[in-house]
């Protein structure tokens, strides 16, 4: 690879690592650090990276190592959460339960279309942190294999993690819904003229 | 292949990270099962709102600059 292309397209990932990075240490001013560590260790190493493979995710190894290496002990964590419960929580399921005969036709699309930007991103960044790497690496479009090679575990670990952490957003997002009214559907009867 | 068996491999279906056996196979259930066909609707809408929230932010213009600085000039970093 042309240098100039090596920089220009490591370049081209900086908004993909930053909002992991971001979504990892919970920290502005620590996300910053965390990216621009990346791309130091990245030219660094460049004599290691082969050209013509994934430079992404080469660029995004680097940043879960250096966040898992250096960052991880001092990252603000949540509230501890605990996610023992959370398998066999269906959003889908809740929704069906909950809204018998609603006079929505589509109560599930009201809950996702009700969902806003910002409660997204909090419930990513409440996700436990084991979870959460994994959960983000999947957001950004990697597959199994690559996250599970990334992370350094099975990949039938990486199916669990993702199966758990995607049922817990649903149940951080329900929870949110539920406190904003939308899916508190249950309660609600017909709208007063 | 029951809805337990199809439920399980749900994500997996999604995710496009089955054996062409599998994807066959829960594809087939898929046909006939109306409740698991409305589930997989919902699981794959859901998975979508949050790709499409959790890939909104952008890097701060400063960092971008730095960044590209950085590369540019290719310079060992100094161990300040």
């Amino acid at each position: 690879m042309a240098e100039d292309a090596f920089e220009s397209e490591a370049l081209s990932y900086i908004d993909a690592l930053y909002r992991t990075a971001l979504r990892m240490t919970r920290s502005e001013a620590d996300a910053e650090d965390l990216v621009q560590e990346t791309y130091v260790r990245a030219l660094r190493f460049r004599e290691q990276f082969t050209p013509g493979t994934n430079l992404k995710a080469w660029l995004f190894r680097i940043l879960t190592n250096t966040f898992i290496n250096a960052y991880r002990k001092r990252a603000r964590q949540p509230q501890t959460a605990e996610l023992d419960d959370v398998d066999e929580f269906s959003l889908y399921r809740r929704m069906s339960r909950d809204t018998p005969g609603s006079n929505n036709a589509d109560p599930e699309q009201e809950f996702l279309d009700g969902i806003v930007s910002s409660e997204v991103k909090e419930a990513l960044a409440a996700l436990p942190e084991k979870f959460r790497t994994t959960v983000l690496l999947d957001v950004e479009g990697f597959s199994y294999k690559e996250i599970a090679e990334m992370v350094g575990v099975p990949i039938g670990t990486v199916m669990s993690r993702l199966h758990r952490g995607r049922r817990f957003l649903q149940r951080k997002l329900y929870e949110v819904a539920r406190e904003r009214g939308i899916a508190a559907l249950r309660t609600s009867g017909p709208r007063p003229d | 292949m029951d809805c337990d068996d199809c439920l399980e491999k749900l994500y997996a279906f999604l995710d496009q990270e089955l054996g062409s056996s599998e994807r066959k196979q829960v594809a087939s259930h898929l046909e006939g099962c109306t409740d698991c066909g409305d589930n997989l609707a919902f699981e794959e809408r859901f998975l979508q709102v949050i790709r499409d929230c959790g890939t909104s932010d952008v890097a701060p213009a400063e960092l971008r600059r730095r960044v590209a600085e950085r590369l540019r000039s290719d310079v060992p970093p100094t161990t300040a």
